[in-house]
């Protein structure tokens, strides 16, 4: 029994010793490791939630050094937490940030300028116009981690019912309205354009494509009622009174209905391809037969737009771990492995590098939509003035656009109005 | 507070109590700090900032500017529609959900036992859903592309093509204001269930005798005993409506122009979507004032008819 009992204590005093030792090299181990905070919508939302998941496990098993902890933040709610946490000294080290509200956090100045972590031979892998919408007072303050301009979307199967050719998208204003008239004939359940009317920054990100192609700038001095501007205006109300848009709604909502053929054209981002085969499960080859994008259709100025909505890393002046941060910016936006399975995957955009890191991926790259993005739309990119002003001059400018979408307010008076909101 | 007990053998006991009576009553200390905490140091403090320019993204200190922000507000016009869009969207809500309320209370009155309780369970289920699924119910119910509202119209001719609920400047505030209605009612019938149950039986039974007709019993003998219920439930309405932003926000974020725009929705936008605190503090201030006159009446609706 004795020799048992001693047998007994001995390998408890062993395992003892062992476990203070595994804890030991534990603590060693996590004194060794830095952790970064990732705050994030992408990590908020289901269907990008487990793609990001997958990035974050393979760059922590590629650098078991960095431990990223991840803070999922709504779409609608990033910006205003961000500047918060930053007000009060608490921000996270990487962010993922987009549109107007990237510029109304490099306007606090405790973003970290990126400049001096991008190398020479890493900046020359990116397409140049991914990185040089993001640069303050010739500072970089936010690093591209997907593309995704916005195109002209067309229904295929919608446009012939109407007898219009589907090799044929709109090139202009006029083709467009004619288009749309013979797809309201046609087909009157059809919301024949998907546009975003909502009040938000993003609606007026959205729009801004329109306002220029007519040769607006509502920003500029006397910008807003101006006749360009008026005319924009006019033709938003024709649009409306001829039932070819679905005023008040965001543009996630014609997303499901173009996937069921109820939205013959939809102005929107490349990801929309995702959300489209998620939503009807279509095949890849399927899908192109079915839908296509084309640049915007050219208004009175002669030029089509785009606007760039894809998505941005940003890393704060304030970071204890910026190097591990930067590591970990790159990761995202650049490895092979991120690309493959987060961006393409999962937000069906493009990555910001010029060439395709891997023939794989090249492979991945070369399809109708992508090429059409990469050719024909991307070069139409024009960047609205962001900034806080912008944000303030959006609820403003789009209040206008709903009252002449809505409501038989005189056009005039509408522009007035905008200018007067505007300058207030 | 502390009730002033006379101690038997005092010479003067009236008059040293009153000495005695402390100016505050200790227990009610934790109270007062929790209360200065989360009432009084918010009030002080967006007192403080309307009187200063202060915008979050300027990461600059607050500027001392007076009263610069309240001149502001009086030439703003969006102000002044928000102001008028809150006054149309409470009282107008506020007095036909009471209208209703009253009248299915008046109406359900006689039923008893188990009918009453199902129609009663019925009438309430509306406050029992919360104000956002309202809204969003009430969002797909009015859109013009596969809502119920204009298919049900379509169905029976009685219009050509969908109607905009939403998306049309004359129609938005009261389409809200039919889903806020349909919400409140409830609230109103439970109170006005439970005071016309109050109701003294001899009273009624005296009417009765005396041969009151229908109307003569609601309008002479039923409402003047409502009148009180009626009063304080519409003046905690007309409170909670004042600050009502979840249904506005979901259904038109204020659109479309500023048709829906209210106070809080201002508000809101100016201090979470431009950071501009100062100017946002100004206009809560004057919202601040406007409530406490609310309060203050209900207040004293309160002590009058305890």
């Amino acid at each position: 029994m004795s020799v048992f009992r001693k047998s007994v204590g001995t390998l408890a005093a062993a395992a003892s010793a062992a476990a203070m030792l595994s804890a030991l090299a534990t603590a060693a181990n996590a004194a060794d490791q830095v952790t970064i905070t990732f705050a994030n919508w992408a990590a908020a939302e289901g269907a990008t939630r487990p793609g990001l998941d997958n990035v974050i496990a393979a760059f922590e098993k590629e650098n078991p050094d960095i431990k990223v902890v991840n803070q999922a933040i709504s779409f609608t709610e990033i910006a205003r937490q961000l500047v918060l946490r930053v007000r009060s000294g608490n921000p996270p080290d990487v962010a993922e940030i987009s549109g107007n509200d990237t510029f109304l956090l490099a306007q606090t100045g405790k973003l970290a300028q990126l400049d001096s972590y991008l190398g020479a031979d890493e900046a020359g892998k990116l397409k140049p116009a991914s990185i040089d919408g993001f640069k303050v007072k010739g500072k970089l303050i936010a690093f591209p981690w997907t593309l995704a301009s916005a195109g002209l979307w067309y229904d295929k199967a919608i446009m012939q019912k109407a007898g219009l050719d589907p090799s044929k998208p709109p090139q202009t204003i006029d083709e467009l309205m004619k288009d749309m008239a013979a797809i309201k004939k046609s087909e009157p359940d059809v919301i024949p354009l998907g546009l975003d009317t909502t009040n938000r920054a993003f609606s007026l990100i959205s729009n801004w494509p329109w306002m220029k192609t007519f040769g607006a700038d509502p920003l500029a001095k006397g910008g807003a009622t101006s006749d360009a501007m008026k005319k924009y205006l006019a033709w938003m109300r024709d649009l409306a009174k001829n039932g070819y848009i679905d005023p008040g709604r965001k543009i996630g909502e014609f997303r499901p209905q173009i996937a069921q053929d109820k939205v013959a054209f939809l102005w929107d981002q490349v990801l929309v391809q995702g959300v489209i085969q998620s939503t009807n499960k279509m095949s890849d080859a399927d899908f192109y037969k079915h839908y296509g994008v084309a640049k915007q259709p050219a208004g009175a100025s002669g030029k089509s737009y785009s606007f760039e909505g894809g998505h941005q890393l940003v890393m704060f002046a304030d970071g204890k771990h910026k190097e591990a941060a930067w590591k970990f910016i790159n990761y995202l936006a650049t490895s092979p492995y991120a690309i493959e399975h987060y961006t393409l995957s999962y937000e069906a955009s493009l990555p910001p590098l010029q060439k395709a890191p891997s023939e794989a991926l090249a492979k991945k790259l070369d399809t109708p939509v992508f090429n059409s993005f990469l050719n024909d739309i991307m070069p139409t990119v024009a960047t609205p003035p962001y900034g806080p002003q912008f944000a303030a001059a959006a609820t403003a400018i789009m209040a206008g656009v709903q009252q002449a979408v809505t409501g038989d307010t005189p056009i005039d008076q509408i522009a007035q109005s905008i200018e007067q909101n505007l300058a207030n | 507070m502390t009730a002033a007990v006379a101690r038997p053998g005092s010479k003067t006991p009236a008059r040293r109590n009153v000495e005695r009576v402390p100016w505050i009553d200790w227990m009610v200390v934790p109270t007062l700090v929790v209360l200065a905490v989360v009432i009084g140091y918010p009030v002080v403090y967006t007192l403080v900032l309307s009187s200063q320019k202060y915008n979050m993204l300027d990461m600059l200190p607050p500027k001392y500017i007076g009263a610069a922000n309240y001149h502001h507000l009086f030439v703003d016009p969006i102000f002044w529609t928000s102001l008028e869009n809150t006054a149309i969207y409470t009282f107008g809500s506020v007095v036909v959900a009471a209208l209703l309320g009253l009248t299915l209370a008046l109406l359900t009155e006689s039923l008893t036992g188990w009918r009453f309780r199902s129609v009663r369970a019925l009438l309430l289920t509306p406050w029992a859903v919360p104000f956002v699924v309202v809204a969003f119910l009430f969002r797909y119910m009015y859109l013009q592309n596969g809502g119920v509202i204009n298919a049900v119209l379509l169905d029976l001719h009685l219009i050509d093509k969908p109607v905009l609920w939403l998306n049309n400047s004359a129609l938005a505030m009261p389409a809200i204001m039919v889903a806020n209605i349909w919400a409140m009612t409830p609230f109103f019938f439970l109170l006005l269930s439970a005071a016309l149950a109050a109701i003294p039986n001899e009273v009624i039974e005296s009417a009765r005798i005396d041969r009151a007709g229908i109307w003569s019993m609601v309008f002479q003998i039923k409402l003047p005993f409502l009148r009180s219920a009626l009063f304080v439930s519409s003046l905690l309405m007309i409170i909670s409506n004042f600050n009502d932003f979840a249904k506005i926000w979901a259904m038109t974020q204020g659109g479309p122009g500023y048709s829906t725009t209210t106070l809080v929705v201002y508000v809101y936008r100016l201090a979470f979507e431009n950071f501009n605190f100062g100017y946002a503090s100004a206009i809560g201030v004057v919202w601040l004032i406007l409530l406490l006159v609310f309060a203050f009446v209900y207040l004293r609706a309160l002590r009058m008819n305890p």
